[in-house]
């Protein structure tokens, strides 16, 4: 009750640009997927922190659920996306024994 | 408690051992679970731990292991090892200017006054979530049991053994 929505924004921000930096430097294909992990995480804390702002200020109004609902959204596609990210990572291990992204060029045009 | 969540993200990214990864991201979303639990977001905050932390997490150390990762000897001696070098200085500069431009909106921004306490069930009551999920939301509540559906299939021919030989499946 007590935290500013604000400052939800600004950690949601915080978690966002550790996941893009993580993204783009590590060479372990798992942490990259772990990255996109917390990418998702901050775009579902500032849902919540929008929808929090909004219930707040009108409180007597009918629940408005727009934040949460795709929150839940946001986390069925970032178990479906680890689900698929992670085949794909074992289906990589097998063809080169390895899971660095040094050597994954076969889609470079 | 966001002290420890950004603390947890960081060890994601700097850690060396992908088990350690693993183990700071779980620990990043438990924050994240206490944070939606005071900020009023009862339902979330469960289902955060649930799928996230039961699920997601499992699976990430399942892989780990069925692929011998986290083994001691393969670590990287280096530091820098596990960093694309050439990349560093531009995911830092990307990384900064999200952090910066939210940060000045967040600063302009004139947040309204709360005016009402917090209700009694959090400000996601099971049962709004639930009419909304099976009212306006419901075309997309379906499209996402078609994705999972999909996904499940989708992973089962992605991790099948490749077939040597000519037999079928």
């Amino acid at each position: 009750m007590t935290i500013p929505s604000g400052h939800l924004l600004l950690l949601a921000a915080i978690l966002f640009a550790i996941g893009v930096a993580g993204f783009l430097v590590r060479r372990n294909v798992i942490v990259v997927l772990m990255s996109i992990e917390l990418m998702l995480n901050a775009a579902n804390l500032s849902f919540i922190a929008g929808s929090r702002m909004h219930a707040l200020a009108t409180p007597n109004a009918a629940p408005d659920m727009q934040g949460p609902v795709f929150a839940i959204f946001v986390i069925v596609v970032a178990a479906v996306e680890a689900a698929v990210g992670l085949a794909l990572v074992i289906a990589m291990y097998r063809h080169k024994r390895s899971v660095s992204l040094d050597g994954v060029h076969e889609m470079k045009g | 408690m966001a002290t420890a969540t950004v603390a947890g993200a960081l060890g994601v990214v700097f850690a060396r051992n992908p088990i350690a990864s693993v183990l700071a991201l779980l620990g990043c979303f438990f924050g994240l679970a206490t944070i939606y639990l005071l900020a009023g977001f009862q339902f979330l905050a469960a289902a955060q731990i649930l799928v996230y932390a039961g699920a997601i997490m499992v699976l990430f150390l399942f892989v780990i292991m069925l692929l011998n990762l986290g083994h001691a000897g393969g670590l990287p001696k280096l530091d820098r090892a596990i960093f694309v070098q050439r990349r560093s200085t531009l995911a830092i500069a990307i990384a900064a200017a999200l952090l910066g431009a939210v940060a000045f909106g967040v600063g302009a921004m004139h947040e309204p006054a709360a005016v009402g306490a917090m209700p009694e069930h959090g400000l996601d009551a099971p049962a709004s979530l639930a009419a909304s999920l099976f009212g306006p939301y419901a075309l997309p509540f379906e499209a996402t049991s078609l994705l999972l559906l999909a996904t499940a299939v989708a992973v089962l021919v992605l991790a099948k053994r490749t077939r040597t030989g000519g037999g079928g499946s």
